[in-house]
């Protein structure tokens, strides 16, 4: 495979201060993509991954049901997982059932194939700062490997300020859809992630080091600009990991 | 009938284990022929229900200073398992054969180091504060372990998590086999690491799956599930001359159920798409299959669901077993754990019994293997590991 075509791109930015300083378009949750008996229990992790992927489904006019999906997160039901860890040190702590199966990583990516009524393979990825590479680097092999067309979401919700002090803030979701090879209609072209030393825009640096599933910002960027052949740095440290994209310039 | 594979096969060149089964494969291969069961109660914590775990209770190594940010007890499973049996020499061979770049990771796991996060939030409550040495992204999230190892090791390929709860390291099997199959590497360890923690225990207790006694798995009486805990590591090389003797990895089918977060689609329809979707990718017929080891978790709906799907995919199903009743249900280890009980399979010739199977439930249309079978040398395994929100996936054995 040559390089996967990007058909569709979607991102959802809750904070709205946040959400004008970003380069490219993002909206707030949209509470529509969230089927109405799930939205009451699911988390702000499930309802940005949801937004983002039917906006980035819509723009690829494609159904969602259509491919797989990889759902790819730092610390993925971070809220929901916080709370039972609250509540297990408590002598009278109440674990309910739906709290538990609603903690796992794969949580959004699970109520997305049933929402979807999609039996395509649905998987949960983490890879700390490197999860935005990490992600993509899957989306290659299994288009590589098995071509057509996957839906490839990045999102975190914000973490407990507990945990990781200073880190873990602002929420963002952002979902691609990728076809294998170069394809018609495509809004970029982009290559396969590579180890390399591209630096990372400085301006997005400390966002970056704040929230690492922001390292999706240069790339969204360079599809909203549609410029030429460019490196994109995909982690803010070097060396790190960066991809040859070209734009529909 | 063999039709061309669609993705190429791939070298098992090493693997191990970690489990209540035992300290290493040795261990674990005569807790299989045994097939006498190694759940017991659970000592590292309190819980208030009683139930039966697959608890490691061999002493566990020191993680080096230099990387002690990682120190978790999912960390130390997978040291442990890295130092038994010349496994660490394998990853070494490797790294200095293909280069560091050249050797990716893939960790599966559901909760990483959270039962140390769990001790953390304890001082939390008590103090107000987390503990100075707690690491939100280097104990907790999902790919601390994978970071551990990467550093312990020296790799610098590519290095991710995947966490689909108790597929993970199933599914962790698939993404390493693609990226030897694209290129991208030359040697993946693949490590399917879960330790005990209460956020399962007591989480699998309020979905009423916890079984008191040792669970039975297939049985028409079995009465839940028994958590257990392991490290599997298994180091995946593309196909050479000098590897040829080494079982191989055909393929992972990988499906959603799309029915529900929890409980499985009562047909098994996921189930067997995954199972149908291994062969296909490895260009294999069911009738090929010479064993299936089932996920078979004793729980009443995914035992059933199961069966269903076994039934439906293979006109003549070959004998069938599960071996939870041995060490417990490992959870994001189970996909790796299971598969290197697989590997032991076809490398030594015999089919793992079914610890604590009386009487097969009737919906079990195939054969159930209930104590070792010694005369049987498989050629074919299916090892399958199904997880919540419907996520299946199938690993397809081959021996050399």
């Amino acid at each position: 495979m040559e390089c996967m075509s990007l058909l569709g791109v979607g991102a959802c930015a809750p904070d709205t201060e946040f959400r004008a300083s970003l380069p490219f378009p993002a909206f707030d949750i949209n509470r529509d993509t969230i089927p109405p008996l799930l939205r009451r229990r699911s988390s702000q992790a499930m309802q940005m991954a949801f937004s983002a992927a039917t906006a980035a489904c819509e723009k690829a006019q494609r159904p969602p049901s259509a491919f797989p999906a990889i759902f790819a997160s730092v610390a993925g039901e971070i809220k929901t997982t916080d709370q039972i860890c609250t509540e297990l040190v408590k002598d009278d702590g109440v674990i309910s059932p739906a709290g538990f199966h609603n903690s796992v990583q794969n949580t959004a990516a699970g109520y997305w194939s049933i929402a979807q009524q999609c039996t395509q393979p649905a998987s949960a990825l983490a890879a700390g700062s490197d999860t935005l590479p990490m992600a993509l680097l899957e989306a290659w092999c299994q288009l590589a490997c098995q071509g057509g067309e996957l839906l490839l979401v990045c999102y975190d919700e914000t973490w407990p300020e507990y945990l990781d002090p200073g880190r873990g803030n602002p929420a963002f979701a952002c979902a691609l859809v990728l076809a294998a090879g170069a394809v018609d209609g495509r809004l970029m072209q982009i290559g396969r992630p590579q180890a390399g030393e591209a630096i990372f825009p400085a301006a997005w640096t400390n966002s970056v080091n704040s929230m690492p599933i922001l390292a999706a910002i240069p790339l969204l960027e360079a599809v909203s600009a549609g410029k030429g052949a460019q490196t994109i740095a995909l982690t803010p440290h070097t060396p790190g990991w960066q991809v040859d994209v070209r734009g529909w310039e | 009938m063999t039709l061309s594979p669609i993705i190429s096969p791939v070298a098992v060149t090493a693997y191990q284990c970690v489990s209540a089964g035992g300290d290493d494969v040795e261990a674990l291969y005569a807790s299989l022929i045994a097939n006498q069961t190694c759940l017991k109660p659970l000592t590292l914590f309190a819980i208030p229900f009683d139930t039966l775990v697959g608890e490691v209770t061999s002493p566990l190594p020191a993680i080096r200073s230099s990387l002690q940010a990682y120190d978790c007890r999912n960390a130390r499973l997978a040291l442990k398992a890295l130092d038994q049996g010349g496994f660490r020499a394998h990853v070494e061979r490797a790294v200095a054969k293909h280069g560091a770049a050249r050797v990716g990771l893939i960790l599966g796991t559901s909760t990483s180091g959270i039962y140390d996060s769990e001790n953390a939030y304890a001082r939390l409550h008590q103090d107000g504060l987390m503990p100075d040495d707690f690491y939100f992204t280097k104990v907790q999230t999902a790919q601390a372990t994978a970071e551990f190892l990467r550093l312990e090791l020296g790799l610098q390929g590519p290095c991710y998590a995947i966490s689909t709860a108790c597929s993970s390291s199933a599914k962790a099997l698939a993404a390493a086999q693609r990226l030897l199959a694209t290129d991208c590497c030359d040697a993946v360890l693949v490590a399917g690491v879960d330790s005990l923690c209460r956020l399962t225990l007591r989480g699998f207790n309020s979905l009423q799956l916890i079984a008191a006694e040792a669970c039975r798995p297939m049985d028409t009486e079995r009465q839940g599930i028994n958590i257990g805990e392991g490290a599997a590591l298994l180091l995946l090389e593309k196909p050479r001359a000098e590897n040829a003797d080494r079982p191989r990895l055909l393929a992972v089918g990988e499906s959603s159920d799309a029915h529900h977060m929890s409980a499985p689609h009562p047909d098994g329809v996921g189930a067997a798409t995954a199972m149908a979707e291994a062969l296909r990718l490895a260009g294999r017929d069911a009738s090929e299959v010479d064993y299936i080891n089932l996920h078979a978790t004793a729980s009443t709906l995914n035992d059933l669901s199961e069966a269903r799907a076994v039934g439906s995919l293979f006109p003549n199903p070959p004998p069938c077993s599960g071996v939870k009743g041995l060490f417990g249900h490992t959870l994001g280890a189970a996909g790796a754990v299971e598969t290197v009980v697989s590997l032991l399979a076809l490398e030594r010739g015999f089919l793992p019994g079914t610890c604590g199977l009386r009487v097969p439930d009737p919906e079990c249309r195939f054969p159930v293997v209930a104590a070792p079978d010694l005369q049987v040398s498989p050629r074919l395994i299916l090892s399958n590991a199904f997880g919540f929100g419907g996520n299946n996936a199938s690993v397809l054995l081959e021996a050399a």
